[in-house]
């Protein structure tokens, strides 16, 4: 898949993993792992471009005697989430487009 | 490995790289290790699932910007003693042509393997440029009543046709190629800095 596409898509996923309450590192990989196998290294970078961009918010919370960070999303985030549905319905018409085209080619 | 080992190991291999950054992301890899114990996983294999040291350090060194650790290394040179500032000054005329020569040889490294490229897409644009003539001159040869030498001109404008898309193949894998080398000697060029802060702490 095109790098620049599939970096917009972790973004939008990771702040889908936090839409509803906020989380922590190790559940948002958990939680996105039936659908998209993420890296430590990979949700670190993606966590800081989105904290740059405002979209989520970072709070560290003693847990078990220890130090967890959270991560909670800002408007800006929803807002993402929802310019993204916008755009997937485009996308999804041109996909639609496409395949019907191969599905008459394959009828002729 | 234990927590502590990986954590220690991972410490020393970004040794060099601004030291916030450095605290942060063992903080984040040490959160993984324990929410991993925590979900049932033996410390052994918590840190196995982290993934390898090697990979993730030069994960690392690729993700923080090289203005970064220029920028953190001169702050940390800002402590200097008046003594060694002295010497700076006194070594000036060595340092500075090291530094000109050093810098002189990293630009021609990339204008060596960039001229490549440009010179690979100029035989891509020749040929493709001699096809379109080749054509041209054999519609100019067929309209003033020569079909022999047109049917030449159409020959010499197929053969370079084929290798203009043949060329074309090889200078789009070369291209991706040099820009792939670009980043590596790039990481490279980040290490070497790496080792040398390393050695003087």
């Amino acid at each position: 898949m095109d790098i620049q596409l599939k970096r917009g898509l972790l973004d939008v996923c990771v702040l889908a993993a936090i839409k509803d309450a906020e989380s922590y590192g190790y559940k948002i990989i958990k939680d996105m792992k039936p659908y998209i196998e993420l890296s430590e290294s990979t949700l670190y970078t993606i966590l800081k471009r989105l904290e740059a961009a405002s979209m989520l918010t970072v709070r560290s919370a003693e847990h078990g005697g220890r130090l967890r960070k959270y991560y909670r999303i800002t408007d800006n985030g929803l807002r993402r989430i929802e310019e993204f549905k916008s755009d997937w319905a485009e996308i999804l018409s041109i996909y639609n487009f496409v395949t019907k085209e191969e599905i008459s080619d394959d009828k002729d | 490995m234990t927590k502590i080992k990986f954590l220690l190991e991972l410490n020393g291999r970004l040794s060099g790289l601004p030291k916030n950054a450095v605290e942060e992301r063992l903080g984040f890899y040490s959160e993984m290790i324990e929410d991993r114990i925590e979900d049932g996983l033996s410390e052994e294999e918590a840190v196995a699932a982290v993934g390898s040291i090697d990979e993730i350090a030069e994960q690392i060194t690729a993700d923080i910007p090289l203005t970064r650790i220029v920028k953190d290394n001169i702050n940390q040179k800002s402590r200097l003693r008046p003594w060694e500032i002295t010497l700076i000054v006194l070594g000036f005329p060595i340092w500075l042509s090291l530094l000109v020569a050093a810098v002189s040889v990293i630009v021609s490294l990339y204008a060596v393997l960039w001229s490549v490229v440009v010179s690979l897409w100029a035989v891509f644009i020749t040929f493709t440029g001699t096809s379109l003539g080749a054509l041209a001159s054999c519609a100019a040869h067929i309209f003033t009543a020569h079909p022999l030498s047109g049917a030449a001109m159409l020959g010499a404008a197929l053969v370079c046709a084929g290798f203009s898309i043949l060329s074309f193949c090889g200078c789009k894998s070369v291209t991706k190629g040099v820009v792939a080398l670009t980043k590596k000697i790039a990481i490279r060029i980040k290490k070497c800095f790496i080792k040398k802060e390393g050695h003087n702490e």
